[in-house]
């Protein structure tokens, strides 16, 4: 019974090249701006995943902390917030030299004022503005603690930008799916009412509306899935040209691109039940 | 098998059905005979509840007049074989696949099973040969003897013929009203719809006038005081 089914699928395409044919160019272009805005926003993700992991905290000392007390605190942080690395006032200060470059600057500043440091590499839950707001707060009350410094606007602004990729993603993410329930609907209505004597001819038989249903919704369903490949597939030929153009440009994870066709199948369902549901009450007599 | 009791149907302000009571039994031949207009294609809309009556009832076998489901419906006309004036033959499929289609939506039989009974009923139809053939390639009487394998390759207790030889010329008509007979001879209930004096007379069943939606003449069926009932197959 599969197979009839299948055949009647195909047999309905085949019919209405046109209209099918139609369906699948709207949806892949539909589909092919989604996938490569999706792939453009998870390799921006992963930029700013690695620049993110980049960030940490620094924490100036008073000039009377003891090793011992410096030490100790090394500890503490450690265990509390991430991996601390002290930074000795001589070492901030060859640092700085080499920064500079120019001996006459260096030499117009005079001694060394620079203070030793703890650089704190952040556990990876506390790598957002207000974690880090909070965890400066907490360490900044310790009594060998000078100033803590972490770039709180500039760590504000990565996260809002990531939030702003993640709100875009959705927001393109939900017009393609109305896109796509959109086109599939009305090629599913307008197939079946193309084919109304069929269908009425069928209903007289005592076709439930399921018989008469399903090869229609196989239809849009694997309409749905070849338009999802040749979006992939733009997608994949979109990505070899950036990445011979402007280097590291990534394909979207397999995972992602399987959940993409799925969602597509999926979407191109729910438009065949929802266009069905309504024209075969007005078609089958 | 089928009981019309007191019904009426009305189209707006057009009465089409006035008051009709009928009833035929399993293995019964009822011809419907009636000038066009008179309500027989009402009568039909009735039976495959493709209308509801505006009063009165409609039993076909287990299934009566009412709030029906879709569902139940395509059950109902799953159970009864008809037959159509026009043929209403699929014309992108072959002889068949015409066939076929029934088979498949009765959803009784396997894929390996279709075939035989397609080929034994367009065997029982002198059609044998035209497997293959598409509508457009038949002449009329093989178009309807097409039709008339799809509505009985399910094997239905009953089979409704809707002024089957409406379109045929004499020959064609009178090899469609053969088969009709041998069909009904081998069990099923047959009901003739028809314009045409002659094929009622032929078909040998009994005749029911239709006038203006009123049962004018002939036997009804329905049990009469001192007469034993003749319902026993509903």
């Amino acid at each position: 019974m599969h197979v009839f089914y299948f055949r009647e699928a195909w047999r309905s395409f085949k019919h209405h090249r046109g209209l099918g044919s139609t369906a699948i160019f709207s949806l892949t272009a539909a589909l092919a701006l989604c996938a490569v805005f999706v792939m453009l926003a998870d390799n921006a993700r992963v930029a700013l995943q690695l620049v993110g992991d980049r960030r940490e905290m620094v924490v100036y000392l008073n000039d009377d902390v003891t090793p011992a007390q410096r030490d100790a605190l090394v500890g503490r942080l450690s265990q509390l917030y991430g991996v601390a690395t002290y930074v000795s006032k001589d070492d901030a200060w060859k640092e700085f030299s080499e920064q500079i470059g120019d001996p006459a600057l260096l030499d117009a500043v005079g001694g060394n004022p620079l203070p030793a440091s703890l650089r704190l590499k952040l556990k990876p839950e506390l790598l957002n503005y207000e974690a880090m707001e909070r965890a400066a707060q907490q360490v900044s009350k310790f009594p060998e603690v000078e100033d803590v410094r972490y770039g709180g606007d500039w760590v504000r602004r990565l996260d809002q930008l990531k939030d702003g990729m993640v709100r875009g993603a959705i927001a393109v993410g939900a017009l393609v799916a109305l896109a796509v329930v959109f086109v599939l609907y009305n090629t599913i209505r307008l197939t079946v009412l193309a084919r109304r004597p069929q269908v009425e001819i069928m209903s007289r038989l005592g076709a439930t509306d399921r018989f008469i249903a399903t090869p229609f919704v196989i239809e849009a369903m694997l309409e749905a899935l070849v338009s999802g490949v040749l979006a992939l597939a733009l997608a994949f030929g979109c990505q070899q040209a950036l990445a011979a153009q402007i280097g590291n440009v990534q394909f979207l994870p397999w995972t992602w691109a399987a959940v993409f066709l799925g969602a597509v199948v999926l979407l191109g369902w729910l438009a065949a039940m929802l266009a069905l549901s309504r024209v075969l009450r007005s078609v089958g007599a | 098998m089928i009981t019309f009791e007191q019904v009426t149907k009305r189209y707006g302000e057009r009465l089409a059905l006035d008051s009709v009571s009928w009833h035929m039994d399993e293995g019964e031949c009822v011809v419907f005979l009636g000038h066009s207009g008179a309500g027989k294609t009402s009568l039909l809309r009735l039976i495959t509840h493709e209308s509801r009556p505006t009063s009165g009832s409609v039993v076909v076998g287990t299934f009566r007049s009412g709030r029906i489901s879709r569902s139940q419906r395509a059950l109902l006309r799953r159970t009864i074989g008809v037959v159509y004036e026009d043929f209403r033959l699929l014309s992108d499929r072959t002889v068949f696949e015409n066939v076929a289609l029934a088979v498949h939506i009765m959803g009784l039989f396997s894929n390996e099973d279709v075939v035989p009974r397609v080929t034994h009923a367009l065997e029982e139809v002198g059609l044998a040969g035209k497997h293959t053939a598409y509508p457009s390639e038949l002449s009329g009487g093989e178009k309807q003897r097409v039709a008339i394998a799809r509505a009985i390759v399910n094997r239905p207790a009953v089979l409704i013929a809707d002024e089957p030889t409406g379109a045929l010329e004499k020959r064609s008509a009178d090899e469609v009203m053969a088969l009709l007979r041998a069909i009904h001879a081998e069990g099923a209930a047959l009901l003739l719809v028809t314009t045409n004096p002659a094929a009622a007379q032929a078909l040998g069943g009994r005749v029911l006038t239709l006038e203006d939606g009123r049962l004018v003449n002939g036997d009804t069926g329905m049990p009469r005081p001192g007469r034993a009932t003749r319902a026993g197959g509903v």
